[in-house]
């Protein structure tokens, strides 16, 4: 269909019939050019309108992936500077070396590579390709040409051998589905083994204009002012600094970590000073942009960078345009980035697994950018261990609290342990992934966790038959694969609720699901309850000498467990009180009837909770059971239950088990507010009557994100 | 696929048009006539770019499933769909859906949208899907009103960055124990034991 029709003429027939073909595309040995115009247009005339010529394998579905040519939202190269190649940019002085024969206009025009490279690398961050952003720089591009500039040089090549370094990170830690985009870099010259020396080039550069800035301030006429020396030295620093925290961070074990976070303050620092070089630079500079649209300080445009002179690098599809954030906001992007580094930087590397859950949950609440998540899961996983450090076997052991099987070689080669520990490792992976794809991945590996259980449970029915349900006598061996199988019910019920939680965080329920999902919500929360009393008493009874000499760490285990239990209780009376609340309020209020046009509530109820149903998490569970519980419910009865009280009375009493913990006090605040709040709106409602037309009950997320707290209005 | 264009709500700076909706004609699509009322109202309304194959895709496979909008002789809205199998699943799509920006906030949108799912559901399809950008509040607000939910979550689904979300509609199931008690074999609406009022289908 495309044909390689050159030349000015407009779309269709029409055009230049025998205009001679471009000289700049050479005719090869095998091709020659020839005006194929008068073909297409006698073509055209042949066709009426509205048909279309049909060939074997070119169906309506595969036309649709035609190009229009020349139409500026599908064809990328009509929007070209107009030049064809790299070289052809260069020979038509894109970017010289030296950017200028004057000393301090030259330094001017590096600090504006140097800010837009910068903003380019934020952009790319952001979900752009490397092509469009960071390598739309012609000295980066051609690298060897800045070899006599030994300040630019130096810069570009620390500049590339840190893309290169995060493009490693993320490729390795590959939980990044959705922006694959940004590890393209085919046809970059993104790696080059000389790289690797780039930082003591940096490093002496960096010495120089050290020593140029101590020089200058003794000058009373300068050759170069002393603003200029402070703008290039806090740059060249942020780069090295960056560079090193990235490395120290890939450090196994956690190894580097602890040098990883001065880099990281070496750095923040440094972006301070690059913000506070805005005004001189600014003041120094003529024709500017606005600073905050900018991609430099000095507010004048770059020179040295094409964008389109990698549009043939990039997918056939129309291309994205990409609007370069600017120089402020890419400084704001890096001290983001970096207080996360930071954040993981400083994470205590705790072996017990419930740590690492939580750490990865609280981590993801604001969001992170992609960079931090990966360096987070390559953190974590390595190795095919926790940390690269802790097997998975050795972390199972340790979150089920046996005191017996730590040591145990049967335990950690055990086929189930092993299937358990790859079920982990997979989901930690997950959970570091952005959260709208890690929720799809959650709901699917719902299945595999709900599988191994039912191995599980299987395999202790052959094992030991009659022997399971009689308390006496009960071997190590059976204990342990007991409480292995409660353990993994367990995960796959917090697995459940994440799934369930995340979806108020994504905001894809609308108020009408709420009552529901609290509803599936707390019923998963009563499973899991249930099943870790279970195996918290069955822990405690230990038999033998031993109990002595662990008692004192045993019982802080449990008594941590036991918490941790009614913290699950304290979040299920929540859920019960807010499923029973909304049902009461569908059942006896109009304003709460949802239109039924197409379908009704057990269809949203089927869709939503689909992976559940399909991995049967909880057991038994269906639409039905849940019209059955919220049927008949009124106010006057959800007011008679009190789930909000008692919540509030849990919250209270857990004040003092996590009383060296800030981060779980202030949940507990936050319960409690949620509670009162719901509780006061519940017994207005019950005072002025659920069915009064004048009554608005909006729903607002002010206290928690997943529970909602109701409003009473009077309209 | 393209955003859903519609303004839930008042209009805004553009003067709303007066009419009443009786005045709303709504056709099937007819044929090549047609085509270019819904290429020029799509290609002004939506940033993302379709060559005149794909319109051609959609309308000639699935022409029942696009309508038009007119008020006294002028195209103000069109929508436009497609029907088949998926993974084992047959399923609508809501591929386009515009109304010019004086005429929105009036029901035209919602108009289109459910005559192109009657036909859907009347042709069996178990279920209608489509994207929606998360800040489009209108169209989120006219799916939902219509019994759409949002599945999933898309990260950054558009050009522009923006995120989506997948709008899905089931329709009911027949009840297989019906099915078999029934002698012709006519799929019957499922029976609910529920305490809210059965599904209005019209």
């Amino acid at each position: 269909m495309a044909t390689n029709y050159e030349g000015g003429g407009g779309g269709g027939g029409g055009g230049s019939g025998g205009a001679a073909p471009p000289k700049s595309i050479p005719s090869g040995d095998d091709a020659v050019w020839a005006d194929a115009a008068p073909l297409i247009e006698a073509a055209c005339n042949d066709l009426q309108e509205g048909e279309l010529v049909h060939g074997e394998n070119f169906s309506l579905f595969a036309a649709m992936s035609a190009l229009e040519i020349m139409d500026p939202k599908m064809d990328p190269g009509i929007e070209s500077s107009g030049y064809c190649s790299v070289d052809e940019a260069i020979e038509n002085g894109i970017a010289p070396v030296p950017l200028s024969f004057d000393r301090t206009v030259d330094v001017k025009h590096t600090l504006d590579v140097m800010d837009h490279l910068l903003a380019c690398e934020a952009t790319w961050h952001n979900g752009h390709s490397l092509a469009q952003t960071v390598f739309s720089c012609i000295y980066i591009l051609r690298i060897e040409r800045t070899s006599p500039h030994p300040l630019l040089h130096s810069y570009c090549r620390v500049m590339r051998a840190t893309c290169n370094a995060v493009v490693s990170a993320v490729s390795d830690a590959r939980t990044h589905e959705e922006e694959d985009l940004f590890t393209m870099s085919y046809g970059l010259p993104l790696k080059d083994g000389g790289d690797d020396k780039c930082l003591s080039i940096l490093n002496s550069v960096e010495e120089t204009v050290s020593r140029q800035l101590q020089f200058e301030s003794l000058q009373t006429n300068p050759d170069l002012e002393e603003g200029y020396c402070r703008a290039v030295l806090c740059r060249l620093r942020f780069r090295k600094h960056f560079y090193h925290a990235l490395t120290c961070m890939r450090k196994p074990q956690g190894r580097g970590l602890e040098l990883a976070r001065k880099h990281i303050a070496a750095c923040l620092s440094e972006l301070d000073n690059m913000f506070k070089s805005l005004d001189f630079l600014r003041s120094h500079s003529f024709y500017q942009e606005s600073a905050v649209t900018s991609t430099t300080a000095s507010g004048c445009r770059p020179i040295g960078f094409d964008v389109s002179l990698n549009s043939r690098l990039l997918s056939p599809t129309p291309p994205r345009a990409v609007k370069v954030l600017s120089w402020i906001d890419a400084v704001s992007y890096f001290e983001k980035l970096l207080h996360y580094l930071d954040t993981i930087c400083s994470f205590s590397l705790d072996p017990a697994l419930e740590s690492v859950l939580h750490f990865i949950v609280k981590f993801q609440l604001s969001q992170p950018p992609l960079v931090a998540r990966a360096h987070l899961q390559l953190l974590l996983v390595h190795d095919g261990k926790l940390y690269g450090r802790d097997s998975f076997s050795d972390v199972i052991a340790r979150s089920l609290a046996l005191p017996d099987v730590t040591k145990d070689k049967e335990f950690q080669t055990n086929e189930f342990v092993l299937q358990l520990g790859q079920l982990l490792i997979n989901l930690i992976k997950i959970l570091c992934a952005n959260t709208a794809w890690q929720r799809r991945k959650l709901g699917k590996i719902l299945q595999d966790w709900s599988v191994i259980s039912i191995q599980l449970e299987l395999a202790l029915k052959r094992e030991f038959g009659e022997l399971l349900n009689s308390s006496v006598d009960e071997s190590v061996c059976m204990k342990v694969s007991k409480h292995l199988l409660m353990w993994a019910q367990e995960q796959t019920y917090w697995i459940a609720l994440r799934f369930l939680t995340l979806g108020f965080e994504l905001q894809l329920y609308s108020p009408s699901e709420y009552c529901m999902v609290y509803w599936y919500m707390y019923v998963i929360f009563m499973k899991q309850v249930e099943t870790m009393q279970i195996r918290i008493v069955a822990g405690t009874r230990r038999k033998g000498k031993k109990k002595r000499d662990h008692h004192a760490r045993d019982s802080g285990r449990d008594a941590m467990a036991s918490s941790y239990c009614l913290l699950l209780q304290c979040y299920m009376c929540l859920s019960e009180g807010l499923a029973m609340m909304l049902a009461a309020l569908r059942n006896e209020s109009n304003a709460f009837q949802m239109p039924n046009i197409f379908n009704s509530e057990q269809e949203r109820f089927i869709q939503h909770f689909e992976l559940l149903q399909k991995a049967q998490v909880p057991e038994h569970i269906s639409y039905h059971i849940f019209k059955e519980s919220t049927a008949h419910a009124c106010i006057s009865d959800v007011v008679k239950h009190n789930y909000f009280r008692e919540a509030q009375r849990i919250a209270a009493s857990l004040k003092g088990s996590f009383s060296a913990d800030p981060e779980r006090l202030a949940e507990l605040r936050l319960i409690e507010q949620v509670a009162e709040h719901n509780r006061i709106a519940l017994n207005v409602i019950n005072q002025v009557g659920a069915g009064d037309p004048t009554l608005r009950v909006p729903l607002e997320f002010t206290h928690h994100n997943h529970f909602v707290v109701a409003v009473v209005k009077r309209s | 696929m393209a955003a859903a264009e519609c303004g839930g709500g008042s209009p805004a700076a553009a003067a709303a048009a007066e009419f009443t909706a009786a005045e709303i004609e709504y056709v099937s699509y007819g044929g090549e006539h047609h085509l270019p009322l819904v290429m020029s109202l799509v290609d002004d309304e939506l940033s993302e770019p379709y060559s005149i194959f794909t319109y051609r895709y959609f309308v000639y496979l699935w022409p029942h499933l696009t309508f038009l909008a007119f008020h006294k002789g002028k195209c103000v809205g069109t929508v436009v769909c497609k029907m088949g199998d998926h993974r084992g699943t047959f399923r609508g799509y809501i591929a386009m859906l515009v109304v010019i920006k004086s005429y929105r906030g009036r029901g035209i949108a919602t108009e289109l949208v459910t005559r192109s799912i009657r036909v859907m559901m009347e042709s069996g399809c178990e279920e209608v899907t489509l994207e929606a950008e998360v800040t489009n509040k209108g169209a989120l607000a006219l799916y939902g009103r219509l019994g759409f939910i949002r599945a999933k979550r898309l990260y950054r689904y558009y050009l522009n960055g923006v995120d989506a979300f997948r709008l899905k509609l089931l329709f009911p199931r027949p009840d297989p124990a019906l099915l078999s008690a029934n002698k012709d074999g006519r799929h019957k609406q499922h029976a609910e034991n529920s305490a809210e009022s059965s599904p209005i289908y019209i």
